[in-house]
């Protein structure tokens, strides 16, 4: 198979490496057992390699079959065929999905599909696991009112996850999406949200940290096309070794889209004096009566309060690890599935905690 | 209610945003042929009796900006510019008479006069007891016409002069700089500048030395179809210190003039320069029509330990601005700062902001970038902080703030933050809005009317800027920030 892919000249693509991913596509399946760790109780959905897993799987509400979604965006465009489809009315199922994708090496492409009708809600958990390169295309479509929550943790031991997301939110609708790269493969993390209708909600932000050689890299734009929306974008980013863990989020405000509120908070924290964080908190504004706003920092941890931990007993490496979880809990405090929540939260401190 | 006051301002906006410098001055010139190729280059290269070291830089420069493309990243529609149908060359014709300042054509200074720019010296001294002397390098077209206070700066050690003269006349030393700062290869604009650059300034400041008096470059593009080039270059040696003025104006005309600079600044061991700008270049009618294409590459290059680099622009002319003066800041303790207020009206684009590039250990840099738009224009802030991984303690402050002044217009804000070191401490804030109607409200009530309440608020916000200018320039730039804008918000 031969890939066209985008290279750091293209200006979305300037921080992102992605020249793994020809080697991870052409290679074999290592055929090893990797075993899914569910959250919850509710409807669950395995993929292994790409495919869904009937046997370990209770999809609930969530159909299986061909899916069309195209899309020009270049690692997106690769998922095509057999996916998933969640299309929820208003009185349709209320609880938590998980959907679990394990790689087994190679790569596997899936596309999915979520279509929430007036004022149905729901709520997702995806975990990616294994090794290999992932990549995944979901369509987001949310009618008036409708309530999407995604929470997506990316945790696999090896190769590449790329994600891309294409969402459109109607009047009210609110999509609220969390991410935790807590893995030791690399990510590239894609997200267009368009707010289409006036006074849509769109939350996207999380935590993302690398050690080693990893990079993590996240382009995320957020367009406000109609009157009255709010978005936040609230990303950590933490950085070990010689790891490079870079964030491009946008925020563009169409001409009528007047009393937009939008917000991002992006913040890197350095671990080590050979890693490297990225920053670029950009802002496309045509409309006059706008509040927007975007604070980005980057640092290492405060010396005073690692000093003051040690003095009471804290060794040095639990004091770093605990500092660096306060850093990243509030990005991670926006998922609304309590046990997904602790999940996630369990998954950041381990990383934390294995140098530790 | 805000709808038609929007409207009401914008129309007292169009009717005072007049440009007042797009006089033309019947001057007799030389032209170079039109069109650009190794013979305009050559030519050029002889207009200024050039050493051949000189030639053959400008040459290898053109051969290799036939290679490259047009950077294309930056949020501006730029339309294609036909570089072949444009003189590359205009020169005032010498008319014989006496030596020194006289011998430029009366015509030229009528010019200035009109402008307000003082480079008749005994003007400057005839002004008011105590008043602060300025030197002026006035540049018309493609070159220098005077410089003035050489003798007065010569006794204190500084050569100022325009480029061509340094380049005969102080060879090793502009051998030793000139595209050290800004490489003959750094990007389209700055490469076709390296090969047709025609005049510009030149600025040494010895050893421990402070500038006497305020250095100032005016340039004036006053031919038709002619694309400026100048080139300025600064070097100032240690401990020394200097503060350099550049201001420039244009005529109206329908068709659009390129003109593509680059400045080079090189402070040595505790050396500080600090370069302050207010562009005028025209910017077209309210339709769009005509106006200055500016394609500027400035930088500057903190060699020395403890230098320091001021960038202060006031940007409110130009059809299109694409100009990003930086600071690399390789000394230890240097400092790098940038501070720009950017209008844009009508149908102006400008993308402009800075790069400080952290390079030794406790490098400083601060940023503080205001865009103000109105009309149909768009205003992006385009900037980029890196911090290499031997920057130990670097730290830089960011601040990038957009008005909108109207709901046809676009405020873009687009900075890039590269860390590569931990110790680096980085802060980046911006916001966008527009002036609330609480605001004026409450300066109306105070008795003002609009376009007073207007003014004043955004003097305001762009304060911390214009303070950062010297006196005579600050005067200047807030005037110019009220014509520009005049009654364009409500």
């Amino acid at each position: 198979m031969t890939l066209a892919l985008p290279t750091t000249r293209d200006e979305d693509w300037r921080w992102s490496d992605l020249s793994a991913l020809p080697a991870l596509a052409d290679a074999a399946a290592n055929g090893g057992a990797v075993v899914p760790r569910w959250i919850g109780e509710g409807p669950r959905l395995l993929f292994v390699d790409g495919r869904y897993d009937e046997a370990a799987s209770d999809p609930g509400p969530v159909t299986i079959g061909a899916i069309d979604a195209a899309t020009d965006h270049p690692l997106g465009r690769l998922a095509t065929g057999a996916g998933w489809t969640l299309s929820l009315d208003k009185d349709g199922f209320g609880g938590t999905i998980e959907i679990v994708h394990i790689a087994i090496g190679g790569a596997n492409h899936v596309p999915a599909r979520i279509m929430l009708a007036e004022d149905a809600t729901a709520s997702i958990v995806e975990s990616y696991i294994g090794d290999g390169w992932a990549n995944r295309l979901t369509r987001i479509d949310l009618a008036r009112s409708a309530r999407l929550m995604r929470a997506i943790r990316i945790d696999q031991a090896s190769g590449f996850t790329s994600l891309r997301d294409e969402a459109t939110l109607a009047g009210g609708a609110s999509l609220v999406t969390t991410i935790l790269g807590a893995g030791e493969g690399g990510t590239r993390i894609d997200a267009h949200i368009a707010l289409d209708g006036s006074g849509a909600f769109a939350e996207h932000g999380g935590a993302l940290l690398a050690r080693d050689a990893q990079r993590h890299d996240a382009a995320i734009v957020v367009r406000h096309a109609a009157a009255e929306g709010t978005s936040r974008q609230l990303w950590r980013a933490v950085a070990d070794d010689k790891a490079t863990t870079s964030m491009a989020a946008r925020v563009e405000v169409a001409r009528d889209a007047q009393k937009t509120e939008g917000e991002q908070s992006l913040r890197g924290l350095m671990l080590k004096r050979t890693a490297t964080v990225n920053l670029k908190p950009e802002l496309e504004i045509f409309a006059d009566d706008v509040k927007c706003a975007h604070g980005a920092t980057v640092g290492e941890l405060d010396k005073r309060a690692l000093f003051y931990m040690e003095s009471r007993g804290v060794t040095p490496d639990r004091a770093k690890a605990l500092l660096t979880h306060a850093f990243i809990a509030d990005a991670l405090d926006r998922i609304g599935d309590a046990p997904a929540r602790e999940a996630f939260l369990a998954d950041a401190d381990r990383w934390l905690e294995a140098r530790a | 209610m805000s709808d038609v006051r929007n409207a009401e301002a914008q129309a007292a906006a169009d009717r005072a945003s007049t440009y007042e410098w797009g006089f033309t001055s019947d001057i007799e010139q030389d032209f170079a042929p039109k069109g650009l190729s190794e013979d305009t280059v050559r030519f050029i290269s002889a207009k200024k009796n050039e050493p051949e070291w000189m030639l053959e830089w400008r040459l290898k420069a053109y051969r290799h900006w036939l290679t490259m493309t047009p950077p294309d990243w930056a949020k501006l529609n730029v339309p294609p510019i036909d570089y072949q149908d444009a003189y590359y060359y205009a020169e005032p014709r010498k008319k014989d008479g006496p030596a020194s300042l006289d011998e430029v054509d009366p015509e030229i200074l009528r010019v200035y006069e009109k402008l307000g720019i003082p480079i008749e010296e005994q003007k400057v001294l005839a002004g008011v007891e105590g008043a602060r002397k300025v030197a002026v390098d006035a540049v018309f077209d493609s070159v220098s016409v005077a410089t003035t206070f050489r003798a007065e700066l010569e006794r204190a050690g500084v050569i100022f002069r325009s480029i061509s003269e340094a380049i005969r006349e102080y060879p090793d030393l502009v051998k030793r700089w000139l595209g050290k700062v800004v490489p003959m290869r750094d990007n389209y604009f700055a490469t076709l500048n390296c090969a047709v650059f025609s005049d510009g300034t030149f600025v040494y400041i010895p050893e421990g030395v402070r500038c006497p008096m305020e250095l100032s470059t005016y340039f004036r593009i006053n031919a038709e179809n002619t694309g400026q080039f100048e080139r300025t270059l600064i070097v100032a040696d240690k401990g020394s210190h200097v503060s350099y003025l550049e201001g420039c104006t244009a005529p109206m005309r329908d068709e659009n003039q390129l003109h593509a600079a680059v400045v080079e600044l090189v402070a040595l061991d505790d050396a500080e320069i600090k370069y302050s700008t207010v562009q005028n270049w025209y910017p077209g009618d309210a339709e769009g029509r005509g106006g200055i294409y500016n394609f500027v590459t400035k930088r500057a290059l903190c060699q020395g330990k403890n230098s320091k680099v001021s960038w202060t622009q006031v940007e409110t002319g130009s059809a299109i601005t694409w100009k990003y003066p930086s600071c690399v800041l390789a000394g230890e303790n240097s400092v790098g700062e940038f501070y720009s207020v950017a209008v844009t009206n009508n149908r102006q684009q400008a993308d402009t902001g800075t790069k400080m590039i952290h390079l030794g250990k406790n490098t400083k840099s601060t940023i503080v970038s205001k865009g103000i738009s109105a009309g149909r224009s768009d205003n992006t802030y385009r900037g980029l902080v890196r911090v290499a991984p031997t920057a130990e303690g670097a730290r830089n402050f960011t601040q990038c703030d957009s008005l909108l002044l109207g709901s046809t217009c676009g405020a873009h804000t687009v900075p890039y933050i590269e860390v590569r070191n931990p110790s680096a401490q980085i802060e980046h804030e911006a916001t966008t809005s527009k002036i609330s109607d609480d605001q004026l409200f409450y300066a109306m009530s105070r008795g003002l009317d609009q376009e007073a309440s207007v003014a004043l608020i955004v003097n305001g916000f762009a304060k911390e800027v214009l303070q950062q200018l010297p006196m005579e320039f600050a005067v200047e730039a807030q005037k110019l920030l009220g014509i520009s804008l005049e009654g364009s918000v409500g």
